[in-house]
């Protein structure tokens, strides 16, 4: 309590029978408050139970669920961290007999199954796929993944907006005003989520959407619900509510009267997550429904200069005026113009390896941000970072399974051992498993082995064995790999005719231990390769919990339809929670709004792509439409240049003043001419700096000389 | 601000609206048109987010504006890169695609087919529908031509000629933003039959359905495409009028009514339109859609402020006076009345006024020699080069070129050069070679890892990596035989991963005999193991992994880096594709997508001063814009300049097609006669083909034009009688002789 400032203090302070809205911009130290106020009423003898921790987005939490793991907390039930998604899902499984007949569940009888992102994409692909061979989305080129991920967003925007998902498509179509093809592709779009909606009440699967449908219709209004939710919790804390969504929204409106306590705290420049249904005008409104108003201003993070200069850009971008404050941001801001892309990012690691090595800053200290982050933005880097020395670690939710090479080795030796799978993995599968499988085995004579070894026999694939090989090859390929090859290859046939084969998590577990854990074969004593087949089984048993029961219905073998999916990229890695671990005290590598959701501050940020248009554009989806599907749509309106050019203009803001909010001493722009695809870089927020540059020289440097 | 000429003081009083400048050659357009654009921004005529347009013709001019505004921009104390935008027709019409591809039904990553793969199209077209139509041209046949030789010139002849015809007739049908569908209607409504234009039309509509296929749109498309966002979103146009208050454009000449009309409607009714060009120089319209026409039009448009550039510092006085005197005597003396609009006076070249910072050489270096000597074309080069021989020793610090109206007489002249072992500079006859220099070499690595066990493709590895060896002529000749060593390997993996009993390098005795070779093969030994272990990373990062040991220029860095990141897309849109398909891909990309990179040489511009002491060898069509100290002029006779005569020999009229048709000229008349509404026009065989010669004509004077004005102390001009010996000298030539023959007193 001791650190904290007068205005926290008065919030922390309130009774425990008021409900406070408290504003301010990131940086303020609204969460500081809001952590404290939570001790605040632990300490006071608040049962921690009664306590409800509202946020959007899990990371969100993270400060919160730090303060409770803080052993210094008075004994008692622990207070709940939820956001309004995870309280839905509790309340179906609670109250499950209570709505799924209602809900129209096809058997109300028997337990729900909840399906995760991952796993609602695996049945979306399975329901779409057909609909796909018979020339639906015929016309518009968009990866199969990104696709499913569409329609189901779709489906969320309409739960979390409250509107029924019947209404998608001709919401989108009576929006658009381009090329007419395009309105049959939103036809699709809608009937695609129809049937999803459809196959999900006749298997009692409930997708986030269909949980907070359910939650939101059928539980919410019900009394036995009702009043189980208002006893249990008494105390609200709700954070970041601006990156929430309508229905969590209209959910605490009602929910407010009936608390004892509640401290709502509103970021004002937020509302990063729109484009997944964050609202902040609804947020904004729940302001009149609180008892008291408090607002922070002063920011905690960043260093005067910064704070200028988000002045500055942020009256440019709202204004379009130019309106430098008293303080000189100039010091607060490094830059150099490049040609070339490469030769930007040489800039950029030598100027933080001088950071870290000469003026002793933490890497962990250091972002290097960019609108969007490619893979090959990313390996430049981290290698070039390495070689200066300096620790640096990525997030990447979105990388496909499958392009882990230990998986994809794993993988390959499940389908030698599955002949009857029908799979036939190609020669460059067959000889990059055995490279990595066989201690020793080199590429040249990896290949050498596979195109010798390797035949496709009746249509199912096949070893042979090493014995078989003339002489003159063995010699080659060396006997003691031979060796190794053949002890895999026998267990590989053993493990095929023992009539007791298990499924594919146990395949890969024994596989493992018996094998390729062992001296002489390519996971021994590797920490990392051991990590991926542990997560591998995991990532198996998940799926088999969604989809198992449904499968064996259907005689489909569960390792088959898991190699499969896996193979589509339907499955990806973001099964896996700790899929790499990574070195905290190191130069974090991020898109601009993974950094801003995680809501941590930084010294010093590095700007990439400072050109690129990708700033203030929104990613290209073509299956739906952020604003309208959004509670602010004028139904008949269509969307047009204007809107399209305020919405950029709007995103551009936020996530300018949100990047510098988290920014404590300095930003280093990385401009280079020629974007990553040689394309001339001239986007807005170059623009915008360029102006606020120049408007900086002529008030600073006017009378100067 | 600098110190003007009293032309250059009109232009900079400029103000608003539109206006069109005559300029001549070496007049200073760039330069002058930099120095508007920086005064207009100097006025604080732009509000905030306003910029000053400045289109031009080819991307190496787009750096050169960008260096001459900056300078004037900073020298007036401002901030470089605020407030203008320089682009070429091609890159505005992106930029205006770009912002809202939707609209047009584009994928905001749609791709670009550069010309080169656009032709790779159209080839197969032409000869896929040369294919299923084998007999349809028969009727076009000479008589004369027996069954056997048709069947020759099928094979050999048609699928070049259709392909050409396929290229003019899509560009002329996109000209005029015809889409295939709308044109199937037309010709399906004809009261009679136009083959030529029934068979451009197919080729069309299979063209289009290519590119479909490719999500890709070709360079027409994109002007095409910009028009249409501009007709069809008034909120996007009236954004852009408000961005882009002023719009300056160079080169006017060479624009098309398409490209015209992009910035007519980014101008607006009552906008600020300057137009740069000299008609004299319009060289690219032949089957293109470009036509100095629409500029002279415009010249002639009501409220249009009328301005000239009629200095130049460029050349000697007797220069000057030889070019002006080609002008005037097309103007009044041409045998073909009907072309003496070719050349268009005024403005005349005039020298520079007294104390110019660019004073034009002093007359007494000047030196013309018109040959009217009768050369076969062997002798031609022969003479040439001697002329070179005896010249460059003496003059190593002065610029020279020979400039040929066809690539292959420059290769003719190279290959001579290259045996007399003078220095010489050819890059200008190929095309960017950066680009398709490290993709390829990248393509060529992938080849290998996607093979490892074969010592023919490691070879071609090595070659890639020391491929700088081939400058020089003793690490060339180590190169080879390197390669060629390595080409013998029976076990690659005796070499790349030696075991105990048996390794290829330790055996091979170069330690001893050849320590260098073996130490750089100990080197290349360590880079291949460590790209065969990045084998089982993801593309993107193989490619970066390898072009890092490979390159070192940040140019090829970049697109090392580009590449990286296109092939990564591949690979995702295409989950089974594995290294071969891959490199494969490499090899389309690099012959992809080269016009809007700033990647290659080419795109920087060239430069005829850093090639002094050397004889740059060049097109008359590619040495627009440059300048030398002393310039040859080869083929100057009546087949590359002819000029109506009834021996002349047209190019584009093909001697087995009857009564001398031009078939590229017909058929476009025939997609004209289809799309007329006037009934008393109607095609007429043959008709299109005498237009077309006249055509023909005039643009060669205008090339001849441009390359006498391309000398600036020196020129020497030489004709042949080509490879039948039946060739004269051109018209023009000849009384051009005979006009400097008045001066000199004969031959000198």
């Amino acid at each position: 309590m001791s650190t904290l400032n007068a205005a926290q203090r008065s919030i922390v302070k309130k009774p425990a029978n008021t409900s406070v809205f408290l504003e301010g911009p990131a940086g303020s130290g609204k969460t500081t408050a809001g952590i404290a106020r939570l001790q605040h009423l632990l300490n006071a003898g608040v049962t921690g139970s009664s306590i409800l921790i509202l946020v959007p987005q899990r990371t969100l939490g993270a400060p919160y669920a730090d303060a409770l793991r803080n052993p210094g907390l008075p004994p008692g039930g622990l207070p709940s961290l939820l956001t309004v998604g995870g309280l839905a899902q509790r309340m179906v499984e609670l109250f499950w007999p209570l709505a799924a007949e209602a809900a129209g569940f096809a058997y109300p009888n028997q337990p729900p199954i909840f399906l995760t992102m991952e796993t609602a994409q695996y049945y979306m692909a399975r329901l779409v796929q057909p609909m796909l061979e018979e020339g639906a989305f015929d016309g518009v080129t968009i990866e199969r993944n990104r696709l499913f991920s569409q329609i189901l967003d779709n489906l969320n925007k309409a739960a979390v907006v409250g509107f029924p998902y019947t209404e998608i498509g001709p919401r989108l179509k009576s929006a658009w005003s381009g090329e007419p093809t395009q309105l049959r592709i939103y036809e699709d779009a809608q009937a695609c989520a129809t049937r999803f909606r459809e196959y999900c009440l006749a298997h009692n699967l409930l997708d986030f959407s269909l949980q907070l449908d359910v939650f939101r219709q059928y539980l919410w209004p019900n009394a036995s619900c009702h009043t189980y939710l208002l006893e249990t919790f008494q105390h609200l804390i709700y954070d970041n509510i601006e990156e929430d969504t309508p229905v969590a929204h209209d959910l605490v409106q009602d929910w407010l009267p009936h608390l004892r306590s509640a401290l709502l705290i509103y970021d004002s420049e937020a509302g990063y997550r729109s484009f997944l249904g964050a609202d902040p005008q609804s947020a904004y409104a729940l302001k009149e429904h609180c008892q008291e108003h408090a607002a922070f201003a002063r920011s905690l993070v960043s260093s005067v200069e910064i704070q200028s200069l988000t002045a500055s850009l942020g009256q440019y971008l709202v204004h379009g005026i130019e309106s430098p404050g008293e303080i000189d941001p100039r010091p607060a801001i490094a830059y150099e113009y490049q040609r070339f892309y490469p030769e930007m990012l040489d800039w950029v690691a030598q100027q933080i390896a001088a950071l870290v090595h000469e003026e002793e800053l933490p890497p962990g200290e250091i972002v290097v941000l960019a609108p969007f982050l490619s893979d090959a933005l990313r390996f430049a880097l981290v290698n070039r970072l390495e070689a200066l020395g300096v620790p640096a670690r990525s997030h990447r939710p979105s990388r496909s399974l499958r392009e882990e090479p230990a998986v994809q080795c794993l993988l390959t030796l499940a389908m030698l051992a599955h002949p009857e799978w029908g799979f036939q993995p190609t020669r460059f599968d067959v000889t990059y498993a055995l490279m990595q499988a066989i201690s020793g085995l080199d590429l040249v004579r990896a290949q050498l082995l596979a195109d010798i070894a390797y035949t496709i026999h009746q249509g199912q694939p096949t070893l042979s064995s090493f014995s078989q090989i003339i002489p003159d090859t063995q010699d080659r390929i060396t006997y003691r790999m031979g060796e190794r090859y053949e002890h895999l290859r026998a267990w590989l046939l053993d493990y095929q005719h023992n009539p007791q084969a298990a499924d594919l998590d146990h395949f890969f577990s024994l596989l493992f231990g018996e094998v390729l854990s062992q001296p002489g074969f390519g996971f021994h004593a590797s920490y990392d390769a051991g990590q991926v087949t542990a997560n591998l089984v995991e990532s198996i048993q998940k799926f088999r919990w969604v989809a198992g029961a449904g499968l064996a219905q259907a005689g489909i073998p569960l390792g088959k339809e898991y190699i499969d999916m896996v193979q589509k990229g339907v499955i990806a890695a973001q099964y896996i929670q700790s899929w790499q671990l990574q070195a905290e005290d190191a130069v974090l590598l991020a898109p601009a709004y993974t950094f801003l959701l995680g809501n941590r501050p930084a010294s010093v940020q590095f700007w990439l792509d400072v050109g690129s248009r990708s700033w203030a554009e929104r990613l290209f989806q073509p299956l739906t439409h952020p604003h309208v599907l959004s509670r602010h749509w004028q139904p008949g309106v269509t969307w047009g240049d204007a809107d399209e050019v305020e919405a950029n203009q709007q995103v551009l803001h936020h996530l300018a003043t949100g990047l510098l909010r988290r920014c404590r001493q300095q930003v280093y722009l990385g401009l280079s001419e020629l974007g990553e695809q040689g394309y001339e870089q001239r986007g807005p927020l170059l623009h915008t700096y360029q102006r606020v540059l120049q408007g900086l020289v002529n008030q600073f440097e006017q009378g100067e000389g | 601000m600098p110190v003007l000429r009293p032309a250059q003081e009109e232009i900079m009083d400029y103000p608003g609206g539109r206006m069109g400048i005559s300029a001549v050659p070496g007049s200073g357009k760039t330069w002058t048109l930099s120095l508007l654009a920086a005064d207009l921004i100097y006025r604080g005529v732009l509000k905030e987010d306003q910029e000053i347009l400045i289109v031009t013709l080819v991307n190496s001019a787009v750096d050169n504006f960008y260096q001459r505004i900056s300078g004037f921009v900073k020298s007036s104390g401002l901030l470089p890169n605020i407030g203008y935008r320089v682009r070429t027709l091609h890159g505005l019409a992106h930029d205006i695609v770009r912002e809202r591809p939707a609209l047009l039904g584009l994928e905001n990553n749609f791709q670009i087919i550069d010309d080169r793969e656009a032709d790779f199209l159209r080839s197969d077209i032409a000869q896929a529908w040369l294919n299923s139509h084998p007999d349809v041209l028969d009727e076009y046949f000479d008589p004369e031509v027996d069954e056997s030789r048709r069947e020759w010139l099928r094979r050999e002849q048609l699928p070049k000629l259709i392909k050409d015809i396929a290229t003019s007739f899509i560009g002329h049908a996109k000209d005029r933003q015809l889409h295939p569908d709308q044109l199937k209607t037309v010709l399906q409504n004809l009261p009679l039959p136009l083959p030529l234009a029934q068979m451009g039309w197919e080729m069309y509509a299979n063209y289009q359905r290519a590119l479909a296929y490719r999500g890709a749109v070709d360079f027409d498309d994109l002007i095409r495409l910009a028009l249409q966002a501009l007709d069809s979103d008034a909120g996007l146009l009236d954004r852009l009028r408000r961005q882009w208050p002023y719009i300056l454009e160079d080169e006017a000449q060479d624009s098309s009514w398409l490209q015209e009309q992009i910035l007519r409607t980014l101008a607006g009714p009552d906008g600020n339109w300057v137009r740069v060009g000299d008609p004299n120089q319009a060289i690219y319209e032949t089957f293109t859609t470009a036509n100095p026409v629409y500029l002279r039009n415009f010249m002639s448009e009501p409220g249009v402020i009328r301005r000239q550039l009629p200095n130049s510092g460029r050349s000697t006085y007797s220069i000057i006076r030889l070019a002006n005197y080609l002008v005037e005597w097309t103007q009044h003396e041409h045998p073909t009345s009907a072309v003496r609009d070719a050349l268009q006076s005024p403005p005349s070249i005039e020298p520079t006024p007294l104390d110019d910072p660019q004073p034009n050489p002093p007359d007494e270096l000047s030196y013309i020699h018109l040959s009217l000597r009768k050369f076969s074309p062997a002798e031609e080069v022969q003479a040439i080069v001697k002329s070179l021989e005896q010249w460059l020793p003496e003059h190593n610090d002065s610029t020279v070129a020979v400039l040929a109206p066809r690539n292959q007489r420059a290769f003719d002249l190279v290959d001579e050069l290259r045996k007399r072992q003078i220095p010489y500079h050819d890059g200008m006859l190929r095309s960017s070679s950066s680009t398709r220099f490290s993709a390829g070499s990248l393509a060529n690595l992938l080849r290998y890892l996607a093979d490892p066990q074969s010592s023919s493709k490691l070879a071609t590895a090595y070659k890639v990596w020391r491929r700088s060896d081939r400058a020089e002529e003793a690490a060339k000749a180590r190169l080879e035989q390197n390669v060629e060593l390595l080409r013998k390997i029976g076990r690659v993996e005796d070499f790349i991963w030696p075991g105990p009993q048996a390794d290829w390098l330790e055996e091979s005795g170069l330690a001893q005999a050849d320590p260098e070779t073996y130490a750089q093969l100990i080197e290349f030994r360590q880079l291949v193991r460590r790209w065969q272990s990045a084998i089982l990373l993801p593309v993107d990062q193989i490619v970066l992994t390898i072009s890092q040991d490979l390159l070192s220029e940040p140019p090829e860095l970049a697109i090392a880096h580009k590449l990286a990141v296109l092939l990564r897309r591949a690979s995702t849109d295409h989950p089974g594709w594995h290294l071969p398909e891959l490199a494969g891909e490499l090899a389309v990309i690099a012959r992809n997508e080269r016009r809007f990179l700033g990647f290659s040489e080419d795109d920087s511009g060239f430069d005829p001063d850093k090639h002094r002491g050397k004889v740059v060898v060049a097109t008359m069509h590619k040495a627009k814009g440059l300048e030398w100290d002393r310039v040859y002029l080869m083929s100057v006779n009546n087949y590359d300049f002819p000029s109506g005569f009834i021996k002349d020999v047209f190019m584009s009229e093909k001697r087995y097609i009857r009564d001398h048709l031009n078939l590229e000229a017909e058929t476009l008349a025939q997609l004209d006669a289809a799309l007329t509404t006037n009934e008393y026009e109607w095609y007429q065989e043959g008709q299109e083909t005498q237009h077309a010669r006249l055509e023909y004509i005039r643009e060669r004077l205008r090339l001849l034009y441009v390359g006498i004005t391309r000398a600036k102390k020196e020129l020497i001009v030489t004709w042949n009688t080509g490879r039948q010996g039946e060739m004269q000298p051109a018209v023009p030539l000849v009384a051009l002789e005979a006009f400097q023959g008045g001066f000199e007193g004969g031959d000198a």
